[in-house]
């Protein structure tokens, strides 16, 4: 009997439950209804890529040495270095370079061991092509600057939310002017190098009140 | 029983609303027409009204529900064909118009075109009931709601006969998966109406929107009848195969159930018909349970409070208008309800559709049904003894 009361109780008690977490989960997505939407219309508005962006390889034809290292680094030995020995110069001579996109995974390994620095890393990333080869890229196209979405007079230039000013959600309405919350890269170098040297550099999160307080 | 005199009296005294009817069969005759073949002339106006209007129903829904799902999810949805993106349902209908009409080789014809029809044709035809005034529906049939639910079970005929046609196994799973959820919960829907029906004494939508609107928002029909709304709402999101309950063409499983072999206008009449349905469920739900075309104060009472009279011609436009409105509102707002649901709710297991729909609806309409057959005992008043 009482078994009997205890199911119909539980059973209740569930389907109490259910419809309390329905409304729970319907005031949730009532709520989203509010917020603004979070869309980049693409061709028409896009985001400006971070600073750290890993896009499309630029490449230098005049600084290279052809010392084959951004080879010896690529995870698949990708890019392609045409040199001959000039017997009498005794210096190698580069003929051509190339990097196949379609095979980059941009890692940036080979932009991070140019002895050189003529390898670097764009912001651009829209690589798009109708055949799979044209995404190999010899020298000319290598060393072709990157288009830029802030100055490309079609497209509404908008930033990313790490880069927006302090409390703002949208980029839409943020004027051009306005700073980004936190600091500038070249802001903290200065507040490190300003700092007393008996606190390790590298392990700037471990005083990161006192940049805080430095900041104010 | 006894009401029906009473209420045949009140309704003489009140002509409430104007009769579009007799005036246009008035007019007709004017010029010179007999009695019947003005009534013919007349026949297909609101019918063709009705079937534009749920149309252009459906269009809205359509783009609501991909504007709405666009900000539950911070999208912004359609945009560019027409302003705010009206015109996209329009878009894809004409798409879906000129597409190629596909028979798959293998399948069966016939049957393949019938199941669409057939889908589709009673969900019209069930606008014939759908009251948006004393005189502003098609007809009011004395057994209004008993039709509704009636014409409703030849649809899973048409599901399950696309789906068998089809000659392909998902849509024979969504074909049978549509049948068995349609059978399972007709029963609680037909007994949360007929609770309803039991406490206004009449199956006519205009009777019982008439009985809910003695004294506006508060003598509408879901404070008598809460549970009786749940179940009734429930059991119309399982008919009209909205999430959480659209097992038949869920994506996941069955690429898209007993529309997978469909393409262009056969597709868009299966698309159609589950819009409009969501539309009619909507509208029903209005009329059974939240007053219909019912102010939720009393249209009669403010007339009175502005000293008008209510059979005054521009009072009794205004009123229409009103009524028209009201429907329209409380209609727009369950769909509003409907589509926030389907970004809510996860989908349910087959089985767990069957057990809620036998062992949980089924048990509580019975009893919700008793509990009113009670309460119309115990206080007649109230409960429409």
């Amino acid at each position: 009997m009482f078994g009997f009361l205890k199911k119909v109780a539980d059973y209740t008690r569930d389907a109490v439950n259910a419809a309390n977490y329905l409304a729970q989960g319907l005031s949730v997505t009532f709520d989203h209804m509010r917020r603004r939407p979070i869309t980049v219309q693409y061709p028409y508005e896009k985001l400006i890529p971070s600073e750290r962006y890993r896009g499309r390889i630029h490449y230098e034809f005049d600084k290279c040495i052809a010392c084959e290292v951004c080879v010896r680094v690529c995870p698949i030995n990708l890019p392609v270095v045409d040199w001959v020995m000039n017997k009498e110069t005794k210096k190698k001579e580069l003929r051509n370079y190339s990097i196949d996109f379609g095979v980059c995974i941009f890692c940036g390994n080979c932009v991070e061991y140019c002895p050189t620095n003529c390898l670097s890393m764009t912001e651009e990333y829209e690589l798009a092509t109708f055949d799979r080869h044209s995404l190999n890229y010899d020298n000319v196209a290598l060393g072709r600057l990157p288009t830029n979405v802030t100055t490309d007079p079609s497209v509404q230039a908008l930033r990313e939310l790490a880069y927006l000013p302090k409390g703002a959600m949208d980029p839409h309405d943020v004027s051009e002017n306005k700073r980004r919350a936190g600091m500038l890269p070249n802001e903290m170098l200065e507040l490190l190098k300003a700092r007393p040297s008996k606190d390790d550099p590298s392990l700037g999160i471990k005083s990161s009140p006192e940049i805080n307080k430095t900041k104010e | 029983m006894f009401t029906t005199p009473a209420k045949a009296s009140l309704a003489m005294i009140h002509p409430a609303g104007i009769d579009l009817e007799s005036s246009f069969t008035n007019a007709m005759q004017g010029l010179g027409l007999s009695p019947q073949v003005a009534h013919i002339l007349w026949l297909p106006l609101p019918m063709a009204i009705v079937l534009v209007a749920a149309v252009v129903g459906v269009l809205v829904t359509v783009w609501l529900e991909r504007k709405i799902s666009a900000a539950a999810q911070q999208r912004i949805g359609p945009e560019y064909a027409g302003a705010l993106g009206i015109l996209q349902p329009m878009a894809d209908g004409l798409k879906l118009l000129v597409k190629e009409d596909v028979i798959p080789a293998r399948a069966d014809g016939l049957l393949f075109t019938l199941g669409p029809v057939l889908v589709l044709v009673p969900v019209i035809l069930s606008w014939l009931i759908v009251p948006f005034g004393q005189n502003l529906l098609i007809s009011n049939v004395g057994i209004g709601i008993f039709l509704w639910i009636a014409l409703s079970s030849i649809q899973p005929i048409g599901l399950l006969m696309s789906g068998y046609a089809s000659n392909n196994k998902y849509s024979l799973l969504g074909g049978l998966r549509a049948a068995a959820q349609s059978i399972s919960y007709e029963i609680p829907l037909a007994l949360a109406v007929l609770a309803v029906v039991m406490m206004s004494n009449s199956l006519s939508t205009v009777d019982i929107v008439d009985q809910q609107n003695g004294a506006g928002l508060l003598s509408w029909n879901i404070w008598r009848q809460p549970v009786g709304f749940l179940i009734f709402w429930i059991c119309a999101l399982a008919e009209c195969e909205r999430l959480p309950f659209d097992l038949p063409e869920a994506e996941e499983e069955l690429v898209a159930g007993y529309q997978t072999e469909y393409a262009g206008m056969k597709f868009a009449l299966f698309y159609l018909g589950s819009y409009i349905n969501l539309v009619l469920s909507a509208l029903l739900v209005s009329v059974l349970y939240l007053g219909g075309w019912g102010f939720p104060i009393p249209v009669e009472w403010l007339a009175g409070w502005m000293g008008q009279s209510i059979d005054a011609p521009l009072v009794q436009v205004i009123t229409a208008s009103i009524g028209i409105v009201m429907t329209i509102l409380k209609t727009y707002l369950l769909v509003f309800l409907a589509i926030l649901l389907r970004w809510t709710t996860p989908r349910v297991r087959i089985d767990q559709l069957l057990d809620l729909g036998w062992k949980f609806l089924l048990p509580i309409s019975l009893v919700n049904l008793l509990f009113t057959a009670a309460l119309k005992l115990a206080f007649p008043i109230a409960f429409g003894g």
